[in-house]
């Protein structure tokens, strides 16, 4: 067990995995060399591939697995339960598709020991070194911004960053409700009307090292911007009516 | 309502009341759902047979045939029943996933360890 060198107390660096046998190892290995002292958890999400048989030889991971494919919010939900359990203070979730910068992950931390309740490692924020996002997507994530913006209160320009870290009150809370598919706008409103301070801070983002994305699935790209604009109300909603 | 209409809607009815008891003697539906069909065919098999009830239905209604009222009525259950399903299935949903969790997380691996893999 890794113990404090984020300096925040406990850390868990959370990569929720469904079919990543071409990336999960070196994902995993990425982090470990950076000896920033905080334990990682794999949640294999009931990948199909060989993803589970690559993390049985993984010795620098913890992995909880799905017996079957819940979606990624349940992956990251597993992960912060997991984290509520064991008594972690700090938590970074990770993409396990080789997109984000494992050294980056104590850019999320040092930012977090400024007194941050969540940050979310940004695209669009400031000078970040980010391959070229496609034109829909991008306007996808400025229309979800402004939306977690409008209902929230939060200004954050990548709310679909899947890159982020956060304190134990932050996970404790969202452990208990997390969206199932697509956490990103109705997270950032949530987060919002609850009064959690969350900032962004540039981080670089590769294009994905091997998988397929999401937003390949035709159905799933119309799906998506639906459901979380339905999504953000209805938790704008909630909370209102909790008051 | 014509006395033919009248006999096809019961056999539609009777039949569906021997589909709905079949499948609990094969274990296919639960008592609880079958009680609630047998309930809204004796319901239907009452207004369908009573002319006053049906007249008093389709004026309540504002229809202009008897038939129609009883059409209104089934269309209203069926709609109801789909929402119904909709949030046991919603509810089934939540509760399949925590499960996955909880028993994921019981048999999460240390560092360096195989861990217990989850039955399949």
């Amino acid at each position: 067990m890794n113990v404090g060198k984020v300096g925040q107390g406990r850390g868990i660096v959370v990569i929720p995995a469904y079919n990543e046998e071409e990336t999960i190892a070196e994902v995993v290995r990425g982090l470990a060399a950076e000896g920033l002292g905080v334990d990682i958890l794999v949640v294999n999400d009931g990948s199909s591939d060989g993803t589970g048989r690559i993390l049985k030889g993984l010795p620098d991971a913890i992995t909880v697995t799905h017996p079957i494919n819940l979606g990624y919010g349940a992956a990251v939900q597993t992960g912060m339960l997991y984290a509520v359990r064991e008594g972690y203070d700090v938590l970074a979730l990770m993409d396990a598709d080789g997109q984000h910068v494992p050294s980056q992950v104590r850019l999320l931390f040092d930012e977090l020991g400024k007194g941050w309740d969540m940050v979310i490692g940004s695209r669009f924020a400031g000078d970040a070194d980010v391959y070229r996002v496609p034109f829909f997507r991008r306007t996808g994530i400025r229309f979800f911004s402004f939306l977690a913006h409008l209902l929230g209160g939060i200004e954050v320009r990548d709310v679909t960053s899947g890159f982020q870290a956060m304190r134990r009150n932050v996970f404790e809370f969202l452990s208990m409700e997390y969206p199932t598919h697509s956490p990103d706008a109705e997270v950032i409103v949530m987060l919002g009307r609850k009064r959690f301070r969350v900032t962004e801070v540039p981080t670089s983002v590769r294009e994905r090292q091997g998988g397929t994305s999401m937003y390949s699935n035709v159905g799933a790209a119309i799906y998506y911007p639906f459901k979380s604009i339905l999504s953000s109300i209805i938790v704008l909603l909630r909370l209102l009516r909790e008051k | 309502m014509s006395l033919q209409a009248k006999l096809m809607i019961s056999v539609l009815l009777l039949g569906n009341a021997i589909l709905v008891v079949e499948l609990l003697r094969r274990k296919r539906l639960a008592e609880s759902y079958t009680l609630l069909w047998l309930f809204v065919t004796v319901l239907t098999l009452v207004a369908t047979w009573s002319d006053r009830l049906l007249a008093l239905l389709a004026a309540f209604f504002g229809a202009m045939a008897p038939v129609s009222a009883l059409t209104l009525l089934s269309l209203a259950f069926i709609l109801g029943m789909l929402i119904f399903f909709s949030m046991k299935v919603s509810r089934l949903d939540a509760q399949v996933k925590r499960l996955a969790q909880e028993l994921a997380l019981r048999s999460a691996s240390s560092p360096g360890s195989l861990g217990t893999p989850p039955p399949r």
